[in-house]
């Protein structure tokens, strides 16, 4: 066996590693609020998950991957595919080893953010400090402020919203129901919007956006009659039937998250994967790189299997700490989060579900919707946002330096 | 473990004021327990009950003290700071006056409440036994409110602080009619100095179960 095939092994093992970790880490994210406001218990949370990402990987995960993450480094770089190699590998090692530190010291990193760092650190080594697009690392940074921010106004309207024309009135059942189309529409809008803007699969069908935008409203209208008729009929129980509404309408979103993830991220780990798999197979490697369907599958096993292994140990502690979550609450957050990701990216911008949640939470907490908030925490998640990238870049560098001593 | 936004959900203060709440409302009823026994001709066990509501009025500080410490300044709630620890402030005065009622009685345990004034004096007891009871009940309700935000649910906890008040209002009424009383009925001058103190102390817990009632309406405040 040539060197390369050695490469191609390590490679897969770190690819099942970093899908490993995305899963353990990210799954929060889509189900934490649902858990959290007991919409769903965390067995169900995690068989949703495991089978949702499962299922975006591989029938929504994109065929094609850009052989380096959001374009940050020139792809002059890749034209020596021996360096190339060696380059795709030391990013995935570098991600994986700073994603895993991140998990083992329970640190709230993006996994996306962490490739782009390592993809950075490999550029530095191996074409110059000029090779870096600085504008797109840029809007990494951006993308810091951004999106809780914006998540958390989103978050603070909608709870307001929720406030004013639902719980505060004084039949607050029946008014849920007549405007449980609007919330629900509103919902199905924002899902159908970013399956077609920010879904591999959506890229595929190549839907213009007038088209898009058409195509979700008579979608939201279609969902919110349909499900106004729904709950209608289910609910009958006035006291807690507000919650109750909102419950089913929160585990839509969850399940959308889930599936999103799943087909948005399987990249981060199977993206360097098939860059080395490529250059394996044929030597030379291009902007972009066909990602076989098996690769995606083996990525979406890997999440899944990361879901079932490090989940439960993730929503116990999310069941015993949010205690004080309701379903009104959860869906903004949810639905916050999820808008400000659809919004971010069709801005180009590369957010994390993460970061988004952590605003739509400060935003629901500065709408009085929660009891107690400590936005003392976020300037130390803060922290840990900033630092992934650098982090991951360093190592990246050094683990470069090293493969080329012995490669 | 560390998760995303798991570390944003502190324990909510609200869990705390109804821990407090309840040992309040326990204190009230070893109060009455107390009470009752003094009266009757062989109290033994006045001394027991005592030292009992001390302890619990010990343990109540130990959760005060725990719901302040555990609100960070970049803490964001339902109700404003200030205000919350007010009401807890008013909340465990009630507690204090209780405790300070049977200390003020242990002075002068020997001659007890004259016979005369029984009645009268139990009356008073009564009186600010209800608002008491009262608070544990509107520290629920009101966390209630916080969670579903119903003008409905707004307009009971505004009923028990109005209570509340009408409540005052009448061991007002017990204090001055003791007092009135304990002059017509004693000579004694130390027994009237003891008595009319012990009055106002005792009058003084119904007097902070409603300044609790009165932050509670600030905090409920729309």
């Amino acid at each position: 066996m040539t060197p390369e095939y050695y490469i191609l092994i390590i490679g897969f093992t770190f690819g099942f590693y970093m899908a490993w970790n995305i899963g353990a880490n990210d799954v929060a994210n889509s189900m934490a609020t649902a858990v959290g406001a007991k919409a769903i218990t965390i067995r169900q949370a995690l068989f949703i998950a495991g089978i949702l990402n499962l299922v975006g990987a591989v029938f929504i995960g994109s065929h094609v991957t850009d052989t380096i993450r959001k374009g940050i480094v020139s792809t002059e770089i890749l034209t020596d595919p021996h360096l190339a190699l060696i380059g795709a590998l030391s990013a995935l090692l570098a991600a994986s080893l700073w994603v895993s530190f991140a998990t083992w010291k329970s640190l709230p990193v993006s996994t996306t953010h962490s490739i782009v760092g390592a993809m950075v650190g490999f550029g530095i080594m191996a074409g110059g400090v000029d090779c870096i697009q600085w504008s797109k690392l840029s809007a990494v940074v951006l993308s810091w402020v951004i999106s809780p921010v914006f998540s958390l106004i989103i978050a603070v309207i909608m709870f307001k919203i929720i406030l004013k024309f639902i719980l505060s009135r004084e039949d607050a059942f029946q008014w849920a129901i007549k405007l449980s189309p609007g919330f629900i529409g509103l919902t199905v809008f924002v899902i159908a919007l970013s399956f077609v803007f920010k879904t591999p699969l959506g890229s595929r069908m190549a839907i213009g956006t007038p088209m898009a935008l058409l195509l979700a409203l008579l979608l939201a209208v279609g969902f919110g009659v349909a499900g106004k008729g729904l709950l209608r009929r289910f609910i009958k129980d006035h006291r807690t039937g507000v919650e109750e509404i909102f419950r089913r309408i929160q585990i839509g979103t969850s399940c959308y998250v889930a599936l999103a993830q799943g087909a948005n991220d399987v990249a981060n780990a199977i993206g360097p994967v098939a860059v080395i798999y490529f250059l394996v197979k044929t030597g030379t490697v291009g902007t972009e790189v066909p990602v076989p369907v098996f690769l995606l599958f083996f990525g979406g096993v890997g999440i899944a299997s990361g879901i079932a292994m490090a989940g439960h140990r993730v929503m116990d502690t999310i069941g015993s700490k949010i205690t004080t979550l309701t379903n009104t609450r959860g869906f903004c957050v949810d639905f916050a989060a999820a808008t400000t990701v659809l919004l971010a990216s069709k801005l180009g911008l590369p957010v994390s579900t993460t970061h988004a949640a952590v605003g739509g939470v400060m935003g629901v907490g500065l709408a009085r919707g929660l009891e107690a908030v400590n936005f003392a925490i976020v300037v130390q998640i803060m922290v840990y946002w900033v630092l992934t990238v650098p982090a991951s870049a360093i190592t990246s560098m050094v683990i470069f330096k090293i493969l080329q001593f012995f490669l | 473990m560390r998760i995303p936004f798991v570390s944003m959900f502190m324990t909510s203060p609200f869990s705390g004021l109804e821990e407090h709440a309840e040992k309040v409302k326990e204190c009230a009823w070893i109060f009455q327990h107390a009470i009752e026994c003094l009266l009757v001709q062989k109290c033994d066990s006045f001394e027991e009950l005592r030292k009992e509501v001390a302890r619990i009025e010990s343990q109540a500080d130990a959760i005060k003290r725990r719901i302040r410490g555990h609100i960070p300044k970049g803490a964001i709630l339902q109700v404003d700071k200030f205000t919350l620890f007010r009401y807890l402030g008013e909340q465990d005065s009630v507690l204090d006056a209780l405790e300070d009622a049977l200390n003020w009685i242990s002075f002068r345990i020997e001659p007890g409440v004259p016979e005369e004034l029984e009645k009268e004096f139990l009356l008073l007891v009564d009186a600010v036994i209800d608002p008491v009871d009262e608070l544990s009940r509107m520290v629920a309700e009101a966390r209630k409110y916080f969670s579903n935000y119903s003008e409905n649910q707004r307009m009971v906890v505004k009923k028990i602080v109005r209570t509340l008040r009408e409540q005052e209002h009448l061991a007002d009424e017990a204090e001055d009619y003791l007092k009135l009383r304990i002059f017509q009925v004693e000579t004694d001058p130390i027994t009237v100095f003891h008595m009319v103190r012990l009055a106002e102390i005792v009058g003084s817990i119904a007097d902070h179960a409603q300044n609790a009632g009165d932050m509670m309406r600030a905090m409920i405040a729309r």
